[in-house]
């Protein structure tokens, strides 16, 4: 119940967020991503990748090495797909290392990462600006 | 007794909603709350043992086999991963289902757990066929989750049960058989 209570509290922040962050080009979810992909570059992809799989970049070099028959969005939406992957996943992995000193003072005795994370949240005391940051990048709000 | 009759019918509504909703209204906090729930109780699964019992009980079921039969007790969804005409590759329109759960897998709630990626198929075609390209089409989200989103490859399982598990037991050959069942196997050791 507790968490149920925290997951909200913590959407309704990260909408918030959202909408006050201006000037900033904010990460994407990974479903998100991928959804721009298959809307930019689905038809390209049933029509020149055929039998071709989302995994270890065989969609990515067939689609690139497709580029003088791909449609121009698409292979400008690539590019932009693949940074935000990679965006997210870097901000995922800096969390931890970035509210370091939050951690230490705010969550020291707290255990397991999801913990440490909705202490992090939650701790109004918590305002060292790169490590919201981070938090909001990773997508964790 | 109380929790574990509200995990059952938690889980008997999440086997219905493949019907009635559509893969794309699935969202984050539907998977994360699912699959957070982990009964300390959960039975431990050997993924090779499941490989083993699938193949040596083609066209005969695997819900009853004891291996499989432990999978019902623990905390899961079904999802509909969409693939090409007998084929491994995953339909774009589908994409967007597996970035959906590499978000949930990525999230600090469930970096301790392990998850098992069971692919279903319908009855159209022989079972062993079936059963052979169910397990390769779990291979295959399990690439795009451990290559192009990054989940860490120790935390991903994946298996086909081919035919042998029907979720519409009356109409093996309908469409709703075909099916993705992503299963928390517990903690990584």
């Amino acid at each position: 119940m507790t968490k149920r209570v925290g997951i909200s509290a913590g959407t309704a922040l990260a909408c918030f967020l959202t909408l006050t962050a201006v000037g900033r080009a904010d990460t994407i979810s990974y479903a998100d991503a991928v959804t721009t992909l298959a809307k930019e570059c689905g038809s390209d992809i049933k029509k020149f990748c055929n039998g071709q799989n989302l995994g270890n970049g065989r969609i990515q070099a067939c689609l690139e090495k497709n580029a003088s028959k791909v449609s121009p969005s698409c292979t400008s939406t690539l590019g932009s797909v693949m940074t935000s992957i990679a965006q997210r996943q870097e901000a995922q992995a800096s969390v931890f290392k970035v509210c370091q000193h939050d951690i230490s003072q705010y969550c020291n005795s707290v255990k397991g990462d999801g913990n440490i994370l909705s202490c992090l949240v939650e701790t109004k005391r918590v305002d060292n600006r790169e490590c919201n940051q981070a938090i909001t990048d990773a997508g964790w709000r | 007794m109380i929790v574990q009759a509200l995990r059952i019918s938690m889980a008997l509504g999440l086997l219905l909603a493949p019907c009635v909703v559509s893969a794309q209204q699935l969202d984050n906090s539907q998977i994360m709350s699912t699959l957070g729930q982990v009964k300390s109780a959960a039975p431990a699964v050997d993924v090779a043992l499941l490989v083993e019992e699938a193949n040596a009980n083609v066209g005969k079921g695997v819900a009853a086999l004891p291996n499989w039969g432990k999978l019902s007790e623990l905390s899961q969804l079904i999802v509909e991963i969409d693939f090409e005409n007998n084929s491994t590759a995953i339909e774009p329109k589908s994409y967007r289902t597996v970035g959906l759960i590499a978000d949930a897998l990525h999230h600090p709630d469930l970096f301790r757990y392990k998850f098992l990626i069971v692919g279903h198929s319908s009855a159209t075609g022989t079972a062993k066929h079936n059963l052979e390209l169910s397990q390769k089409r779990a291979d295959a989200i399990n690439e795009a989750l451990s290559t192009t989103f990054a989940v860490s490859p120790d935390r991903l399982f994946s298996v086909g049960a081919g035919e042998e598990w029907p979720i519409d037991p009356g109409h093996p050959e309908s469409a709703d058989n075909r099916r993705v069942q992503l299963i928390n196997l517990g903690l990584l050791k």
